[in-house]
């Protein structure tokens, strides 16, 4: 299966042809043959590509990996089908009530900005209050309840507004 | 498998808040812990100095194998029962590796009491010989009791699962195959002259071991026979002329010696195939579950933010993400171990019912131990509820978490209230371990709860009877079922009466899941099918 790859934010695809005796890659159809040198105890890591030796140290990232090569840090990040997805934003500009309860306190109004995991809304139903999220960063369009009030479950109790078309 | 993504924000009030707080609970819960390991009357080491006798801890240390783990369990059994004078009930028990096994160490506690057996010893006993059972591991008994606690024998003796279970425990234990070993430090009187008895194999110490079913007090007044100690149940009787122990051993560092050189001998049987990777640190550092985990019961949180720091590389592939979103399902691995974890994120609906029965209908299916992280306030109720049918609904999921032939782990991270906790594999339902954070509280309902209800049922009656409600009468009762609850709900007292296999310290889920799965690959996989599902 071929990767997608976003390096510095540009999308590359990526292909193994071999692993053995050693990887072979193309990267955006361009062959390269890959050879592990070491790794050093302190982190830094060394590869020969197409015969070049190449230094570098990789950290991990949420998505991907931070690699440092000569002075420069550059950001590398999987793209797969889900994240792609993700990053489109797709269908969730809703809060919804997860159970039945009653609304305990309103964080935000309409037209407040809220980043993805910020608290919009707590409840409590079942003994257990909840906090109910941002499902993205955005902007929050309405607010469909006040506080005290009930609600069954599923009911939407806050809407983002639909994001501004990239570009 | 993908990376959770976590949306702490370790720089805010509430994390702030909450970190505080529990790493005030887990403090406490450290300082508890440390009590009952170390803090004993100082005339109680000085008799044991005096007799050169070393402490059950220095004996399990020169027993384990030099730089591997013990999982110690249960080690504040007890803590509330007795007034707190049987610390960890007088009793040590762990998962340890010895000769390369892993086995399980059970250890009498000569510093309370004589080591003798509270009600809750031979509890914590039984226990350990149920997962030598379950698990199929070797026990190493190290022998050191003056026999049952005469003052409860009433709680210690007569019932099925009080000190005869320990003895009949032993009995199945031999006949499965799954080896015994007891090392007789010390005395092993009536009831437990049987633990040497009714292992394989047996070292006894010379000068300080002794095995009999009445010591030379008994004997005097039941037959008027004088007689001394070795002469009736020492180490040299017994090795030379009885046959009651095999080896006879100089001391105790030679006892565990001997020991040591037994275990190496034992055969290795196979363990089930579980799929396994190389194991991976948790991308998120697990100390943040301290900052995640609110600083009150009543408040939910996110439990993919825990499975994020438990799990190998926090990598969660989510099963049905969209359906029955309060029950969280999927697979992960701990230390390279494939499991299905199921994790509350609320209460228990029909849709997320439903989705907890076929989750674990395909771990089944797929050889996959289940892991449950409990913080449930129970199966939802009301009309709507009922009328979906959600008591029918909760029951499959109850069937086939019951009926699973995949070990089982439950690790109670928060509430565990109702009969949620049986779908979530409660203590009731045989899970291979069970273990409980500090924050952790447990009860039919919340104490606000239970007094509401009885308050509720109170004041009905007196208007039955036609007298006035007396609110004084209501609130005094009100005040005392809280009360009564609300200690009972501690994970204190469920840690005290066994009701777990101990409180840990939420930083120690991972290592503590990692060590109890590989512990439990010892037993063959059970037969698969369920019962009846009602539909």
């Amino acid at each position: 299966m071929p990767f997608k790859l976003a390096i510095d934010g540009k999308p590359h695809s990526l292909t193994i042809l071999a692993r053995r005796p050693q990887l072979v890659v193309a990267v955006d159809g361009r062959r390269h043959v890959v050879e592990t040198v070491d790794a050093a105890g302190d982190g830094r890591r060394a590869l020969t590509i197409d015969g070049a030796e190449t230094g570098f140290v990789r950290a991990e990232t949420v998505e991907g990996a931070l690699l440092r090569i000569d002075g420069r840090t550059i950001e590398v990040r999987r793209l797969d089908a889900a994240t792609e997805a993700s990053a489109a934003g797709s269908g969730a500009h809703l809060v919804r009530a997860p159970m039945p309860g009653i609304v305990i306190s309103i964080h935000k109004t309409a037209g407040d900005s809220v980043r993805r995991g910020e608290t919009v809304i707590t409840i409590e139903s079942m003994k257990l209050q909840m906090k109910l999220d941002a499902p993205r960063d955005g902007e929050i369009a309405e607010i469909g309840i006040r506080e005290g009030e009930g609600f069954e479950k599923d009911a939407v109790l806050a809407r983002l507004a639909a994001p501004a078309s990239e570009g | 498998m993908s990376r959770l993504q976590s949306a702490i924000n370790t720089a805010s009030a509430d994390f702030r808040r909450n970190e505080a707080h529990n790493r005030r609970i887990v403090a406490e819960f450290r300082e508890r812990q440390e009590a009952a390991r170390h803090r004993r009357p100082q005339r109680d080491l000085e008799r044991l100095d005096r007799q050169k006798k070393l402490t059950p801890r220095q004996r399990i240390e020169l027993l384990l194998d030099p730089g591997t783990p013990f999982l110690e369990l249960s080690s504040l059994a007890a803590n509330m029962a007795y007034g707190g004078e049987s610390p960890s009930a007088s009793s040590i028990v762990g998962i340890g590796i010895v000769s390369g096994r892993e086995v399980v160490v059970r250890a009498d506690d000569p510093t309370v009491k004589g080591g003798a057996w509270y009600p809750l010893t031979a509890k914590k006993i039984v226990r350990a010989l149920d997962i030598a059972m379950e698990n199929r591991l070797p026990v190493i008994h190290l022998c050191d009791s003056a026999g049952g606690f005469l003052q409860l024998q009433s709680e210690v003796f007569p019932d099925r699962y009080m000190a005869g279970r320990i003895f009949r425990n032993q009995s199945i234990l031999s006949k499965m195959g799954v080896k015994q070993l007891a090392l007789v430090f010390g005395h092993c009187t009536a009831g437990g002259a049987y633990i040497p008895g009714l292992s394989d194999y047996s070292v006894i110490v010379r000068g300080t071991g002794a095995v009999f079913l009445g010591g030379p007090p008994l004997v005097k007044a039941a037959t008027g026979e004088d007689v001394t100690v070795e002469e009736l149940g020492g180490a040299d009787m017994h090795t030379s002329v009885s046959g009651t122990c095999d080896y006879p051993a100089d001391s105790e560092e030679h006892a565990i010696e001997i020991g040591r050189e037994i275990v190496s001998q034992w055969d290795r049987l196979p363990r089930w195939d579980i799929q396994r990777e190389a194991p991976e640190e948790p991308f998120y550092d697990p100390a943040e579950i301290y900052g995640i985990v609110p600083d009150d019961i009543k408040k939910s949180f996110e439990m993919r933010e825990i499975i994020a720091r438990v799990v190998d590389g926090s990598r969660f592939h989510e099963y049905q993400p969209a359906y029955g979103t309060t029950l969280v399902c999927g697979f992960a691995n701990i230390w390279g171990y494939k499991v299905g974890i199921l994790a509350n994120n609320g209460v228990l609906f029909n849709d997320s019912s439903l989705k907890g029965a076929h989750f674990i209908e395909l771990c089944n299916q797929n050889n996959t131990p289940l892991v449950f992280l409990q913080n449930i306030t129970g199966y939802m109720v009301g009309r709507e509820y009922e009328r979906r049918g959600i008591t029918k609904d909760g029951a499959k999921m109850i069937m086939a978490q019951s009926c699973s032939r995949v070990p089982k782990f439950t690790v109670m991270c928060n509430g565990s209230f109702g009969a949620g906790n049986y779908g979530m594999c409660g203590r009731a339902f045989d899970g291979r371990f069970l273990f409980s954070w500090p924050n952790h509280q447990i009860g039919v309902m919340g104490g606000d709860q239970a007094a509401n209800t009885l308050a509720e049922v109170k004041a009905n009656q007196m208007r039955r009877n036609g007298s006035a409600v007396d609110q004084a009468e209501i609130a005094r009762l009100w005040e005392e079922t809280r009360k009564a609850y609300q200690e009972q709900l501690s994970a204190y007292y469920a840690t005290s009466e066994l009701w777990d296999d101990g409180i840990i310290d939420p930083l120690d889920t991972r290592n503590a899941l990692g060590m109890a799965i590989s512990a439990s690959l010892n037993a063959p996989l059970g037969p698969p099918g369920y019962g009846v599902f009602r539909f």
